[in-house]
């Protein structure tokens, strides 16, 4: 067995891992954790499989934002962890039956039988001079210039959407308003007022 | 370097058209008060009528591609196109005045709409699988936020979870099935995966991939057993925004089946005929009998619907040109009834009343003669009863069934259609022969009662004459 | 040598996992929009595997817009998310339940 074979599946068994410990803890944020282990050991195996620029982008974006959101949001909410608690066992074996009945149909279709290596064999390494990142600008920009577009589009729509959904402007709390503070005049602020002197007393 | 010409960009006029016109309402939008929010909706109605326009000027019988064979333009997307575009105009006039009484009359809806209606434009025209995932996805993510657009609502918030979780999961099924497709064919182009798949023989594994995208397939055009987001998100939702949901985006889960199964995976045929075949008598049984148990009228038209993506189904499984022309027939024809029958539950409606409950439509004969008449041409379109749209409808898919030589199928789809016309009748007798509770009259603005008037003639209209919309879906799909 | 099973093996049994977590998270909404999370990841590694074996760049492509696009849902789902716990004060699957029918 060469390195590449034992460096994939010990990661392979850390991505495993993290995944089972994801749906099966009860803390939301220790889920969130173990998601973002899970996350990274995914990005080295793509690393093996020489796809760096998404392997990165898979950290930086996932785990630098997506994960970071979903930890903002469960500690936001106050959620009752322990009445979540209730009920796992209930479902335990339904849903272990159905993940193992539908795990083992899927590794017969797309196990060594029709996807091993003497059926495709594995592609030559690229050289030191190959460069992911410009292969996939070379394309991206090119052929799929309609469809990173439309991406562009969606990604408005999710902070229009975002906005709006939770965007409030509550009536009782205090905010700063600067453009109301640059435009304010002398006179909204002091009044002058006339009165006569009073005696002292 | 990788040889680039620059794209011909004629051919997607239109949507670039729509996509400026929605950034403008979206910036527009955010100089208005609540009340010039009107300048809002005619704003984005100019940008349906003027994409409407620049649609009809450049239409062709030619099939065009472009942006690298990504982008598909041919006669079937310039039809459902303009489908799009009609059914989306009449959704925001209905919801217009129903969003202002509820305090949701925002800028966000239109923008959200308008961008679900680039996303179905972006499907319909898909000729990859990433523009097909790319459009579906602009298409749902417009519709779960719409969906959650109530805000002070806790069962719009359910609906929009349950809708927002199971739509995800379809979307994860979808892409795993394209995965496994690519893996075999070598290409997300639908063109070239038509020719690998003609050449080599198919095995288990293309039909494991095929599985995958059914699923994903079904779940959104909400077929069963993938139909359980579909009552409560039309229950949950606002009025308006379930019949922005009922209406256009079935045209484009049509057109998402089209795509896939014939231009793409046109090859399997066999294998995806029979499921189809489950799906479909499945949708048309559970729909039609679980819609006799309802007592909402949104429920009911959510069976309903389900009862109807099983018939649209049924004229795509056949496999033939004429098979195919029905089904988008069909299609058409059950937009334009689920607008009407949508809009008519607005037009009861008024602040603080949803009018969704069956009894709510006693004795509207009593109350307004004119509308009850239009909601029995509705009720009776959609149960197929002659000389109504529907019935042709229903006919032209059971002619193409029985012509593939699935006479079994027609008989089955007859039985659950007799069956189904029991709860249409039933509003039917509840309007005409139940004594009114209350007696008032609708009020609801000018523009809204000649829409919805002109919605229910033209079902009348077209189904006296069907011959014309029927040779255009037969002209216009691809064969 | 990985070879291309290997790969497409880890893929479905992460593909599964996530099936499971939808099925026995029937109390957590957070939960379940990682288990949609995990869904994606499993759909990445398959295409990053093709693309890998059969030399072909688009596959990478796609997962780029996978990514894309499960960024922005995950703000919309959890934007919604944020919407129902101010309205139901919970985030419970099992009380989700106010429609019947």
């Amino acid at each position: 067995m060469g390195t590449e074979k034992i460096i994939f599946y010990i990661f392979a068994f850390i991505v495993v891992f993290g995944a089972t410990m994801v749906i099966s803890v009860r803390n939301p944020v220790k889920a969130a954790l173990y998601l973002v282990l899970t996350f990274f050991a995914s990005a080295a195996i793509w690393l093996l499989l020489e796809a760096e620029f998404l392997a990165i982008v898979l950290v930086l974006v996932y785990v630098g934002a997506v994960m970071v959101l979903f930890v903002f949001v469960v500690m936001m909410l106050d959620i009752n962890v322990a009445r979540l608690k209730e009920g796992f066992i209930r479902y335990l074996p339904l849903g272990i039956g159905v993940a193992v009945l539908m795990a083992v149909m899927m590794i017969m279709v797309v196990g060594p039988e029709y996807f091993g290596l003497d059926k495709i064999a594995a592609p030559e390494r690229h050289g030191a001079d190959y460069n992911n990142i410009r292969e996939i600008g070379g394309i991206l920009y090119t052929v799929y210039v309609y469809p990173f577009e439309i991406a562009a589009v969606i990604l408005l729509v999710a902070i229009v959407a975002a906005i709006v959904l939770t965007l409030r402007r509550r009536p009782n709390t205090r905010q700063q308003r600067p453009e109301e503070q640059i435009a304010v005049k002398r006179g909204e602020r002091v009044r002058m007022v006339k009165m006569s002197a009073e005696e002292r007393k | 370097m990788i040889n680039f010409q620059l794209p011909d960009f004629s051919p997607a006029l239109p949507e670039m058209f729509l996509l400026g016109m929605t950034c403008i309402v979206l910036i527009v939008d955010l100089f208005l008060n609540d009340r010039t929010r009107l300048v809002t909706y005619f704003l984005a109605q100019v940008a349906l009528l003027g994409t409407l326009m620049i649609t009809l000027n450049t239409v062709s019988l030619d099939v065009q591609t472009t942006f690298s064979g990504v982008f598909i333009r041919d006669p079937m997307s310039d039809v459902l196109k303009i489908a799009v575009y009609t059914a989306a105009f009449v959704t925001f006039l209905y919801a217009k005045d129903y969003l202002r009484d509820r305090g949701i009359l925002k800028g966000e809806f239109y923008v959200l709409g308008l961008f679900g209606v680039l996303g179905m434009m972006v499907l319909i025209s898909a000729h990859n699988f990433l523009t097909v995932y790319l459009g579906l996805e602009l298409l749902s993510l417009s519709m779960y936020a719409m969906v959650a657009l109530q805000r002070d609502s806790a069962v719009a918030s359910e609906a929009a979870m349950k809708y927002f979780i199971l739509g995800a999961i379809a979307s994860g099924m979808l892409l795993y099935g394209m995965s496994i497709i690519y893996g075999i064919t070598g290409s997300l182009d639908l063109s070239e995966m038509a020719a690998q798949i003609s050449t080599q023989k198919s095995h288990i594994l293309m039909a494991f991939g095929l599985v995958f995208m059914i699923v994903g397939i079904a779940f959104k055009l909400g077929a069963v057993p993938f139909h359980m987001w579909l009552p409560d998100v039309y229950h949950g939702a606002p009025t308006a925004v379930t019949l922005y949901i009922a209406s256009a985006p079935k045209i484009a889960a049509f057109a998402m089946l089209m795509r896939l199964l014939i231009d793409g995976l046109y090859g399997m045929h066999e294998q995806w005929q029979g499921i189809l075949i489950i799906l479909a008598v499945l949708s048309m049984g559970v729909g039609n009998i679980l819609a006799i148990a309802q007592t909402n009228i949104k429920r009911m038209l959510a069976y309903s619907t389900i009862s109807h993506v099983g018939f649209l189904i049924l004229g795509a499984l056949t496999g033939t040109q004429n098979g195919f022309a029905a089904s988008m027939f069909y299609t058409l024809s059950y937009v334009l009834m689920a607008l009407g029958g949508f809009g008519m539950i607005i037009l009861m409606s008024r602040k603080g009343f949803e009018a969704d409950k069956l009894e709510d439509y006693k004795g509207l004969n009593q109350r307004s003669p004119w509308y009850a008449l239009m909601m029995l041409i509705l009720m009776f379109s959609m149960a197929g009863v002659p000389p109504f749209l529907g019935f042709w409808a229903k006919l032209a898919v059971l002619e193409e069934v029985v012509a593939a030589g699935h006479v079994w199928l027609a008989i089955v789809g007859v039985i659950f259609s007799i069956i189904g016309a029991f709860y249409y009748i039933r509003v039917v007798k509840l309007m005409y022969f139940d004594k009114a509770d209350v007696s008032e009259p609708l009020s609801s603005s000018l523009d809204m009662r000649l829409m919805i008037s002109l919605n229910s003639l033209a079902v009348l209209f077209l189904g006296i004459f069907p011959s014309g919309m029927l040779n255009m879906c037969l002209l216009s799909v691809p064969g | 040598m990985i070879a291309l099973s290997d790969v497409l093996i880890l893929a479905a049994i992460l593909f599964c996992l996530s099936v499971a977590g939808i099925f026995i998270n029937r109390k957590n909404v957070i939960i379940l929009l990682m288990a949609v999370e995990l869904m994606l990841l499993a759909v990445n590694m398959n295409f990053i595997a093709f693309s890998y074996f059969l030399g072909d760049i688009a596959g990478q492509v796609f997962v780029f817009f996978i990514m894309t696009v499960a960024a922005a849902e995950a703000a919309i789902g959890l934007a919604i998310l944020v919407v129902l716990f101010r309205n139901k004060r919970t985030i419970n699957v099992d009380d989700l339940d106010s429609m019947k029918g």
